[in-house]
């Protein structure tokens, strides 16, 4: 075992040796400086989930670090001054977009970017006293660019949600709140028709719990798409972006999960509800008919 | 690019996302959130992929977090990839047939067969045409058959006769030519109808058309063939030998049995062929003849040859002892005496006939050729039939 940390720490020392070698500006730092860094980055996304991985792997995730932005950040952590102006002349226009698109005006915007400087500056100090900077958050595997964004849309998003919290806004409609409630075991009101039969309605509401069942059985990443798609409101380009994928690829998936979907529901409806294939057919066209009815 | 499909599950998915969804992060302080250094890393496309998935599967449920990545994915530019669905691998079939539309097949292989199937059919058509020229001439040869049976019958003295001898017979003996021999065969029954070698047809028809008329014909070529002394050695010394030749396919011809009432073709092509070969021993002993006729300046050696000529000689110019009226030899032909006519022992009813006339143009351009004609019909009084040079002449 500690043969095998010993291993593992030659490894880290050998990539921060390499990364330094890398980068353009090393900043002056000395491998044990950059080390601990590393490390902390290797087990936040490799030994976490793979404790048994290869030296080679962990020797090719720290070649792909982003040399230069790891130098720039803990040099800065260090108190170099010339780092710090280095970090705020580049990133200044990257810090101050990212408010803006987080905050509803331009005197938030600005009271946000500086929150942010603030935070990274570490003007709050930790319990042992030690300044409490962001910039010790920052691993390198992405860029250091993206890394600001995450961090001010971060903030924003706390900051935003808090107030929304105060101030709950009613989105539910009628028939939203109602098949909410059949949900919860009360009849399903989702067709605006007085005469409906009641047994109909309670088809519909079993259908509606199926399909919620069904989305929590999806692989994950099919999951995501349909909350990203469905609801998050997202257009398919902009889904496929946050999965790395062309919003092609995301179509074809999304009818794939479509029709995985159906039969998850009829499925669950056969084995766990009693129906017959019929009865879900029939239902799947009825639901269909009346939704498409109540949307225009 | 919302989907504008308008399936049940398409429409149950959007009632459900209308609804607000329940995070199970949602007011939960315990719950660990992605922080910045992953969020970026996702929207980046730049985590491994086990944390990846574990980040996957919170962002599934986690609203905060979805919202945080999806404004950083759309500010990330990361360039998407797009799946691509592999193929099926190709049968063999599909892979062959795919072979012969290559372009290298199409620029070259293409071109090299059409070429190919152009001179081939080129050929074909050349060949057909030729078989087409040939059927035709057999078809006329039948006909004709069939009709010089048909008349021969009744009357075989009515036939018209052939001419044999031509220049271009004489060098028979090689396949093509032996149908161009049977072609000229009617062409020389057609009267003042020259003998063009290799026009077949037309002479065909003219013969087919006037063969009834049964008049004496001359060939164009014999008349304009002068004789040829012998005037070489070795020419000397053919006499001999085409002189036995001659008597032996005469013997030939006049004991072989004559079939030739049946309109077969074949067996018009089997004796064309057996008069092709008589005809290349005829002009040896044309020229055996010539050299008799020349004697004076041809120097014979002495022996059989010479001995049968001077034999012959005797015969030309004597009666035969056994002149009882019946038989009488001229020339070393025995002629038989039938009413009026001096009919060749040689000659057989079948035998196709020329008519001749003594003192008529046809008469004089035969003897011209053939002198010892002119002895037999000075000899002999009245009508004369002479087979002379597998021909047979009725001289009247």
């Amino acid at each position: 075992m500690e043969s095998s940390s010993r291993q593992i720490q030659k490894v880290l020392n050998d990539g921060a040796q390499r990364l330094l070698v890398r980068a353009s500006d090393s900043r002056s730092l000395a491998r044990e400086q950059l080390a601990p860094r590393i490390s902390a980055a290797v087990d936040k996304y490799l030994l976490r989930d793979d404790p048994q991985i290869s030296e080679a792997e962990i020797a090719k995730f720290i070649d792909e670090l982003q040399a230069d932005d790891l130098c720039l950040i803990i040099a800065c952590e260090r108190g170099d001054e010339n780092a710090w102006n280095d970090l705020v002349e580049r990133f200044t226009a990257t810090v101050r977009s990212a408010a803006r698109s987080a905050s509803s005006n331009e005197d938030a915007a600005e009271d946000l970017a500086q929150s942010i400087w603030a935070e990274l500056y570490g003007l709050r100090t930790r319990k042992d006293g030690t300044p409490a900077s962001k910039l010790a958050y920052y691993s390198g595997r992405g860029s250091l660019a993206g890394w600001l964004r995450a961090v001010v849309g971060q903030l924003a998003v706390d900051t935003f949600r808090k107030q929304s919290r105060l101030v709950q806004t009613e989105e539910d409609t009628d028939l939203d709140r109602l098949a909410h409630d059949a949900s919860v075991g009360e009849v399903f009101a989702g067709i605006p028709n007085p005469e409906e039969s009641m047994s109909n309605r309670f088809a519909q509401a079993d259908m509606q719990q199926a399909l919620n069942k069904a989305v929590q059985e999806l692989a994950a990443e099919d999951r995501l798409l349909v909350k990203l798609y469905y609801f998050d409101d997202l257009r398919l380009r902009e889904a496929g972006a946050v999965l790395g994928v062309h919003e092609a690829t995301a179509s074809r998936r999304l009818t794939r999960i479509q029709t995985d979907l159906r039969k998850r529901v009829t499925k669950i409806l056969i084995d766990e509800r009693g129906w017959t294939q019929t009865e879900t057919e029939k239902s799947f066209a009825e639901v269909a008919q009346h939704l498409d009815i109540a949307q225009i | 690019m919302k989907q504008e499909t308008n399936n049940e599950v398409d429409l149950l998915l959007r009632r459900l996302g209308r609804r607000p969804e329940t995070s199970i992060f949602d007011g939960n302080g315990d719950v660990e959130h992605l922080d910045a250094d992953e969020l970026s890393a996702y929207a980046e496309n730049v985590v491994p992929a086990a944390a990846r998935a574990r980040y996957t599967e919170h962002l599934a449920e986690c609203t905060r977090c979805r919202e945080l990545i999806v404004q950083l994915s759309s500010s990330a530019g990361v360039v998407p990839f797009v799946e691509t669905v592999k193929p099926l691998a190709p049968s063999a079939l599909r892979k062959f047939l795919a072979s012969l539309f290559t372009p290298m097949v199409l620029r070259y292989a293409v071109p090299a067969l059409g070429l190919i199937l152009v001179a081939a059919i080129g050929l074909f058509v050349l060949r057909q045409k030729k078989n087409e020229d040939a059927s035709i001439a057999q078809n006329v040869e039948t006909q004709k058959s069939t009709s010089i049976t048909t008349t021969n019958s009744p009357q075989p003295e009515a036939q018209p006769s052939t001419a044999f001898d031509s220049p271009a017979e004489n060098s028979a003996g090689k396949p093509g030519q032996s149908s161009v021999a049977l072609a000229n065969q009617p062409a020389a029954a057609a009267p003042n109808a020259p003998t063009i070698a290799g026009d077949t047809a037309d002479a065909s028809r003219g013969a087919a058309a006037k063969k009834e008329e049964a008049q004496p014909v001359v060939t164009e070529a014999r008349a304009r063939a002068p004789p040829k002394p012998a005037t070489t050695s070795d020419e000397s010394k053919r006499p001999a030998e085409a002189e036995a030749r001659r008597e032996t396919s005469q013997e030939r011809l006049a004991n072989e049995p004559r079939v030739q009432n049946t309109v077969d073709v074949a067996k018009a092509e089997d004796r064309k062929a057996a008069e092709v070969e008589i005809a290349k021993a005829r002009s040896d002993a044309e020229a055996a003849s010539k050299a008799q006729t020349f004697s004076g300046i041809a120097s014979v050696k002495p022996g059989a040859a010479s001995r049968s000529r001077a034999q012959r000689d005797d015969d030309a110019v004597e009666k035969d002892k056994n002149d009882d009226g019946e038989t009488r030899t001229v020339a070393g032909r025995k002629f038989r005496k039938q009413g009026d006519s001096w009919i060749d022992t040689a000659y057989s009813s079948v035998r196709v006939t020329t008519n001749l006339t003594r003192g008529s143009e046809q008469y004089r351009a035969l003897i011209a050729d053939e002198p010892g004609i002119k002895t037999i019909a000075d000899q002999l009084n009245g009508e004369v039939v002479v087979v002379w040079k597998g021909r047979a002449y009725r001289i009247r």
